[in-house]
């Protein structure tokens, strides 16, 4: 009997060590947690949090290798365990900081970038609006001066027909406009030459077709009387419409726009019978032809 | 704030070795009290896990001054050793989930920044 009570004696403090033996789950799972803490980011990151941490499983650690699977060691356990995650989140709230930084500092430089394209792209255009604006105020500058031209030209014209009135007749006929210029108003009895009062009333009609319709075609028509050799009037005529025809070119009008005919006495315009009606007859007409 | 305990940890062994003069653990309970109303401060309620932890805590905190009443200091220190843990992890995640929060504003705001500078895209 005493025999065996000593081995019972024995078997209940073995069963006492292997009892103590136990790791407990709390102390289990703190070495679980704190592990993959020190394994993780924690590790990097958050190390100051993660010393605590080990101490504290330093802490459950000496607990259970003095008192075994005790109330205090699975208290220690515990607080290891939760201070082995709080390592673990404050790492992963450091990475998410970190990550959002990193978003925000990425939308800023696209937002700097769009910023100075935009920037660029409004100086472009700013510089592409001057431009125009400085092509219209050109164009403006240029219309208001040619509008001014022709006003100019315009009175010139006025002035120049008004002077053309005081020694010639203006008519509108079917062929065009006819300034007719007396004979003896231009030239010598007989003479192709103009006379120098000729040329002051000439110069006037040179501005008045040269203003008024700068495309407008012209012939210079030579008449004479019926007196005398019908082929000297006709040589004649032909002359002295060849020779106002000259001095209109002299005076600006394109020669390309104007040419000279004679017709002689054929075509009368008052009685050859009388002095006056063969006064008439003896004239030069400048028929102007507007352009087609 | 988990620096602050490693005394603690140093000392218990020797508290443990002379149990039957345990002082009155008002430091660790006014810790751990601290540490729960920051974690609610910052929106432990609102997020289930932290709000676990925060709840663990404050449960323990009553235990502990049960066992304080009780005069049973020893045990409310440790308690309060579970408790102060519980609610610095509880402070720990909400402030996490906060973090997450923040990221994932950010990450929208920049796909609509992104989106809104692309060419062509409709504003």
């Amino acid at each position: 009997m005493k025999s065996i009570s000593t081995l019972g004696l024995i078997l209940a403090v073995a069963s006492v060590g292997c009892g103590s033996a136990v790791v407990p789950k709390e102390l289990a799972s703190a070495r679980t947690v704190y592990d993959r803490a020190a394994t993780g980011p924690a590790a990097s990151l958050n190390p100051t949090d993660l010393h605590t941490a080990k101490e504290s499983l330093d802490a459950a650690e000496r607990s259970f290798k003095e008192e075994g699977d005790s109330q205090v060691t699975r208290d220690l356990g515990y607080a290891a365990e939760r201070n082995a995650e709080t390592a673990e989140s404050r790492a992963r709230t450091l990475q998410a900081a970190a990550e959002t930084e990193r978003v925000i500092g990425q939308m800023h430089a696209t937002t700097e970038a769009q910023g100075k394209l935009t920037t660029a792209e409004l100086a472009n255009a700013n510089r592409q609006i001057a431009s125009k604006d400085e092509a219209l105020m050109a164009q403006g500058v240029a219309l208001n001066a040619e509008t001014q031209r022709r006003q100019e030209a315009e009175k010139r014209a006025a002035q120049a027909a008004a002077d053309i009135a005081k020694f010639a007749s203006i008519k509108q006929e079917t062929r065009g406009m006819v300034i007719t210029l007396s004979g003896s108003v231009l030239f010598t009895s007989g003479k192709a030459e103009l006379l120098p009062a000729a040329q002051l009333k000439l110069n006037d009609v040179a501005v008045a077709l040269t203003e008024q319709d700068p495309e407008a075609t012209m012939v210079v028509e030579g008449h004479t009387d019926s007196q005398g050799a019908a082929a000297f009037n006709q040589d004649l005529s032909q002359r002295r419409a060849q020779s106002v025809r000259d001095y209109l070119v002299s005076r600006g009008i394109a020669a390309d726009r104007i040419t000279a005919k004679g017709f002689g006495p054929d075509r009368t315009i008052g009685d050859n019978a009388t002095p006056e009606g063969r006064a008439n007859n003896r004239r030069v007409e400048i028929v102007v032809t507007p352009k087609a | 704030m988990l620096t602050k305990l490693a005394p603690l940890f140093a000392a218990l062994p020797l508290a443990l070795a002379c149990a039957h003069s345990w002082p009155e653990p008002k430091q660790p309970m006014a810790e751990a009290e601290s540490a729960s109303r920051s974690a609610r401060e910052v929106g432990a309620d609102t997020q289930p896990a932290a709000k676990l932890r925060v709840t663990l805590a404050d449960e323990q905190i009553a235990e502990a001054k049960a066992a304080i009443a009780k005069g049973d200091n020893e045990r409310a220190t440790y308690l309060l050793v579970r408790a102060r843990a519980d609610a610095e992890l509880a402070l720990a995640l909400a402030h996490e989930q906060n973090a997450l929060n923040d990221k994932q504003k950010a990450v929208e705001k920049s796909a609509t920044t992104r989106a809104a500078n692309t060419p062509g895209a409709k504003p």
